[in-house]
């Protein structure tokens, strides 16, 4: 049987017992162990009375132990959600409670951060991956405990290929983050279209740059388990030591690659790589955000024995379009086309009244195909929105997820990604939606309005600006102390690099903020400043 | 040296949160590879030396006793 996500881990074990699932530095798991691991972990799970359909948290930075609470959740019949272990306390427990988590897992390292989270109101009550919680309501379980768990065979919660596997928490434009359900069916089905697509097979050796909360990782975590091929979990800090990722890129003899552009402009740029040897690699895959052109011809004429794919798909369906390079291409300062949307899948471009464009004409894509999600947790308003539904001859609606990006389709029916129907941007490869941005500094006691906007002007990924009005009297407060502020409420990731405090907006006619002169002035400071 | 590199990392790239010396300074999201190339370039210039490419490792920049133990091994020689 190979129904859930988890299967493909035993199926694996079964044909290669021996060969490495996952590494992370010198630690390594083989199939065998990978899959006993999870076993004692589902058995400790069950114990604690999780099954099918709960929650289950996973607070842990990149380590070996990932894979094995990975695979042991899901095979616990519950569903895994990845918290971003660097995410500030007041997001996490926002979460937590409203996904309903009652058990977490995670490690020594976290072990601060995870006490930070337990509050009087926590609906958490066990934690696994730490000896002893001193906390009441709350029992805990040292990694060490597990061993103890049988570890031949996982219990039989008695999931179907439509319960959920995983749910990832992403920016939401109301200032609550959304979390988008993915089923077993529809990750399995997109993890299968992957490894056909890109030939992925036993002897391949697969990156896994991005963390486990984004979304980039499903391709490492299931693809690579399917096909019996080695996932190399690389750590945080390589991530931002291109010398260091360089070498270990050669030394793990990695074939295929996938993440994000700015990971392997930085690479480019540096990371040496000219001084290394990368002949295993055969794929470099890339999405999230546009890869500027210039990086990417200088990337292929390092890597000429490498095939270079342009990804594309929200977090909502996965992937749903590819573009390969083909090999003549000529360099050019086009932006690359995101290509033609993939087998298993149906796409539409439609104007505002859910009407297909003609074709060349610009349009919202809609896309219907089985990796689709099944909706966002919990959230009745937007998945309302998330859909469309379309009549079909059998009289049941199809039904499309509108991705809000904007695409133009080219006579070769080949996609250009033209730009988001709303506020949502992209900043090295993490989702923001600039409203949500906006809410947090709104907050703030003595903030009287703010907007948020995008300034990209001659850096190689996009950064975040917001400019705010005080209340009247309120000029004790500076940008830092807003600054701060977005710290504890915002990820990283989503932080304004600078916060202008100013005395009156730009208006349009309507009296909106016109956050377009906001950004423009924001462009023409950086550019100045480039020029001192 | 050590006490002065700490405060550069708590103050410029941390917003303000401590860290322990031999705390991985890579694991929190507030510094990014950007902010890496932030604090060489603050290095460079605080203690008038160039740090060539290579030397930007894991090994020399994993945490603030590393760093230090590098520009010590730097600046003595």
């Amino acid at each position: 049987m190979n129904y859930l996500l988890n299967h493909a881990i035993d199926r694996s074990a079964e044909r290669f017992a021996e060969r490495t699932a996952f590494r992370f530095l010198d630690e390594s798991l083989s199939y065998a162990e990978l899959v006993e691991r999870a076993n004692k972990l589902a058995w400790t799970l069950a114990g604690e009375g999780i099954g099918r359909g709960d929650r289950v948290g996973i607070f842990l930075h990149k380590s070996i132990e990932s894979p094995v609470a990975v695979y042991g959740i899901m095979k616990a019949g519950a569903v895994y959600v990845p918290l971003d272990p660097a995410a500030p306390v007041s997001r996490l427990r926002t979460t937590i409670q409203h996904c309903g988590i009652r058990c977490l897992i995670t490690h020594a390292q976290k072990q601060q951060d995870t006490l930070d989270l337990l509050g009087a109101e926590t609906p958490l009550e066990c934690i696994i991956g730490l000896g002893a919680v001193d906390h009441p309501g709350i029992r805990a379980f040292g990694w060490d405990s597990l061993e103890s768990a049988p570890g031949e065979s996982a219990p039989n919660p008695g999931v179907i290929g439509q319960d959920l596997a995983y749910i990832m928490y992403t920016s939401g434009s109301t200032g609550i983050p959304k979390g988008i359900m993915h089923s077993h069916a529809s990750a399995l089905s997109y993890a299968r279209m992957a490894a056909q697509t890109y030939g992925i097979n036993h002897n391949d050796r697969l990156s896994n740059h991005s963390p486990l909360h984004f979304d980039m990782s499903t391709l490492d975590y299931f693809s690579g388990p399917l096909c019996g091929a080695a996932t190399v979990i690389i750590p945080e800090a390589y991530t931002k030591l291109p010398v260091s990722l360089a070498k270990l890129i050669e030394s793990e003899r990695l074939s295929v690659w996938y993440s994000v552009p700015f990971a392997l402009i930085q690479l480019l740029l540096h990371g040496l790589v000219e001084e290394r040897n990368f002949e295993n690699l055969r794929w470099v895959l890339f999405g999230g955000e546009p890869f500027p052109p210039k990086h990417l011809h200088a990337l292929r004429k390092l890597w000429p024995q490498a095939g270079f794919s342009n990804v594309y798909g929200p977090a909502e369906v996965n992937q749903c379009t590819y573009y390969n390079i083909p090999d003549d291409e000529p360099e050019s300062d086009m932006p690359l086309p995101i290509g033609k949307i993939w087998a298993n899948a149906q796409g539409l471009v439609v104007d505002e009244k859910d009407q297909p464009v003609v074709r060349g004409e610009p349009g919202e894509l809609i896309v219907r195909t089985p990796t689709m999600m099944r909706g966002y947790w919990q959230q009745p308003e937007l998945n309302e929105q998330a859909f469309c539904q379309r009549k079909s001859a059998g009289g049941v609606p199809d039904v499309y997820y509108r991705t809000g990006d904007l695409v133009q389709e080219m006579s070769d029916g080949v996609l250009m990604f033209l730009g988001r129907k709303d506020r949502q941007i992209k900043t090295r490869g993490y989702r923001v939606e600039l409203d949500e941005v906006e809410s947090v500094l709104a907050a703030h006691a003595t903030v009287e309005e703010a907007a948020a906007y995008l300034v990209a002007a001659g850096l190689d990924t996009a950064s975040i600006q917001g400019a705010v009005i005080l209340k009247s009297g309120q000029d004790e407060v500076d940008s830092e102390a807003l600054r701060q502020h977005c710290a504890r409420h915002l990820p990283w990731y989503a932080l304004p690099e600078s916060i202008l405090l100013l005395e009156s907006f730009p208006r349009t006619s309507s009296g909106k903020i016109d956050r377009r002169t906001l950004q423009g002035h924001a462009i023409e400071r950086e550019r100045s400043e480039i020029e001192l | 040296m050590k006490a002065a590199i700490k405060n550069y990392v708590v103050e410029e790239l941390l917003s303000g949160r401590d860290i322990g010396d031999k705390d991985d300074l890579l694991l929190s999201g507030l510094v990014d590879s950007l902010g890496v190339m932030r604090l060489v370039s603050y290095l460079e210039q605080q203690y008038s030396l160039k740090i060539p490419p290579q030397d930007v490792t894991i090994e020399n920049f994993v945490n603030i006793e590393t760093i230090s133990l590098y520009l010590a091994g730097r600046v003595g020689a």
